[in-house]
């Protein structure tokens, strides 16, 4: 059986989807067969940040509606033939996420996979409820600003009382935070919260912390899952984050702000 | 509680609930907006919530047309208007015509939905809330003290008949004595909450208050609300 893993926050544009591509890549990089399902209907843009776009014929609504098979709509992974995906379409029709139609479909992918990551749409409305029904694990992507924490709680309250494991009266949704575009500089100018803040406000334990980084936007630009960047500060982070979901120890990086050396001060770096 | 009726269509169950009452000065719908306006962080909290509309200050003014503008403006403004109180007969036919419920109730002051002096029968309290209370969530303690063990984040509410207890940080909403017991308390071990509430009696808080933070008390001093810090 598949676990199931909900990428959700309340509020837009915290890095769900990048999260998403980046999470699931890094599962499959460990040998885990693992799919990524674009749940924002009407937006959709996992496929722009997994760079396969260009190869969705038949897409998640097709499947439900019952006009293509699922093997027809997943779209296997540039580099890694353990990670598949499933694009939504950029249809406008609010209700095209039935709840048997999806509960259809993620019974079918339980078959083939061990993980299903699920990125969810921003919001607490229809497509975010689907996105979060089947969740066994849920990683809350927050920035760290007032805002976000609080959506970020909103949808922690959903998730203990919407899920289907909350309906069923089962082990609750195992809760992750992942803080991300932090930020320690603007941090310790006092302009975000910091690590500490979002944690007491929230109480969930910590999946990771991702750094705000220009790469983020490269990546996503190349299609490229942001696990990928050699060497960059973001995929360390992303790699580390993955080590942690799987049960392994590593100890926290990027939450400092670096000390300009000596030399980038002589020669004003 | 329940009563099944004879076809499965209908269920039949009785509630208490507590319904905030806006007692308006003038069935004007102008000065409304403006306080509106004006009040509109402390008015937040009636965001999403039912209300009762309390006529009693109004009863020389002719109503139908007013009416239908002083419900529109409570609809924008987020809160559900349920009924009215307090009518004259022609209030009530124009009322009756908007659909709105006509409760009786006894006489009251917008800040206070009291008295009820005598202490409720309180049954022990439930086992105490384990997990912290989310924004949007919502849990009464019904006929009962209320424990919470978590926090009670910002934008969640409490609400108990009887006292609340909460070892954690206060910083959503925090309503004890509900049916009106003026003798119920709140107790905190840091209080940042949005709003404090005693038989109906409540506040808002901010920052700024001297204990912001701090493990409190509070509790009803006749009409007003007191907050002391909690160790002596
Ligand atoms: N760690 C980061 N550093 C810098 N920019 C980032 C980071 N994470 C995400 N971004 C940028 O933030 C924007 C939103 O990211 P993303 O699309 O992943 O968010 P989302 O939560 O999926 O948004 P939506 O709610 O619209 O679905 C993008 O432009 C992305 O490049
Ligand atoms: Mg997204």
């Amino acid at each position: 059986m598949a676990q199931t893993i909900v990428v959700t926050s309340g509020k837009g544009g915290v890095g769900k989807t990048t999260t998403s591509a980046a999470f699931a890549s890094g599962l499959a990089l460990r040998g885990h067969r693992t799919v990524v399902i674009d749940f924002d209907v009407g937006l959709r843009n996992l496929d722009l940040v997994m760079g396969c776009e260009r190869r969705v014929v038949y897409d998640f609504i097709n499947v439900i509606h019952g006009e293509a098979r699922l093997q027809q709509a997943l779209i296997r992974d540039r580099t890694l033939d353990n990670l598949y995906i499933l694009p939504t379409s950029q249809t406008r029709d609010k209700e095209a996420l039935s709840a048997e139609g999806v509960a259809r479909v993620m019974a079918e992918l339980q078959q083939e996979f061990d993980y299903i990551v699920c990125d969810s749409p921003a919001g607490i409305e229809t497509g975010a409820l689907r996105a979060l029904y089947h969740a066994d694990a849920a990683i809350v992507v927050t920035n760290p600003e007032v805002s976000s924490v609080r959506d970020s709680d909103r949808i922690l309250g959903i998730l203990a009382a919407r899920s289907k494991r909350a309906e069923e009266g089962r082990e609750p949704v195992q809760e992750h935070l992942l803080l991300t575009r932090y930020s320690p500089k603007r941090v310790q100018e006092g302009e975000m919260l910091s690590l500490e803040d979002v944690k007491e406000l929230l109480r969930v334990p910590l999946l990771g912390v991702i750094p705000e980084s220009p790469v983020i936007l490269q990546a996503s630009n190349q299609g490229i899952p942001a696990i990928h960047m050699k060497g960059s500060d973001v995929a360390q982070a992303y790699e580390d984050t993955v080590a942690r979901f799987l049960g392994e120890e590593r100890p926290l990086r990027f939450v400092q702000q670096e000390k300009s050396s000596f030399f980038k001060r002589l020669f004003g770096g | 509680m329940a009563r099944q009726a004879d076809s499965n269509s209908l269920r039949l169950s009785g509630g208490v609930f507590t319904l905030t009452v806006l007692r308006l000065q003038s069935l004007d719908p102008d000065p409304l907006e403006q306080q509106w306006q004006e009040q509109s962080a402390a008015l937040g909290i009636l965001q999403g919530a039912p209300v009762v509309i309390d006529l009693a200050d109004c009863k020389e003014q002719e109503i139908s047309q007013e009416l239908p503008k002083i419900i529109q403006i409570l609809r924008q403004r987020g809160c559900t208007p349920v009924g009215i109180r307090n009518a004259t007969p022609a209030q009530q036919a124009a009322a009756d015509q908007l659909g709105l419920a006509q409760l009786r109730g006894m006489e009251s002051s917008p800040q206070s939905m009291k008295k009820n002096h005598q202490r409720p029968e309180l049954t022990p309290a439930s086992p105490p809330l384990e997990h912290p209370l989310r924004s949007g969530q919502r849990h009464y303690a019904r006929g009962q003290d209320l424990i919470c063990l978590a926090t009670v984040n910002a934008g969640a509410e409490v609400l108990a008949d009887g006292h609340i207890h909460i070892y954690g940080p206060l910083r959503g909403r925090a309503l004890a004595g509900v049916q009106g017991d003026e003798t119920a308390q709140i107790f905190c071990q840091r209080l940042e909450a949005e709003l404090i509430a005693i038989a109906g009696i409540y506040q808002t808080l901010d920052p700024q208050h001297p204990l912001w933070g701090r493990a409190a008390r509070i509790f009803l001093d006749g009409e007003q609300m007191a907050i002391m810090p909690l160790e002596k």
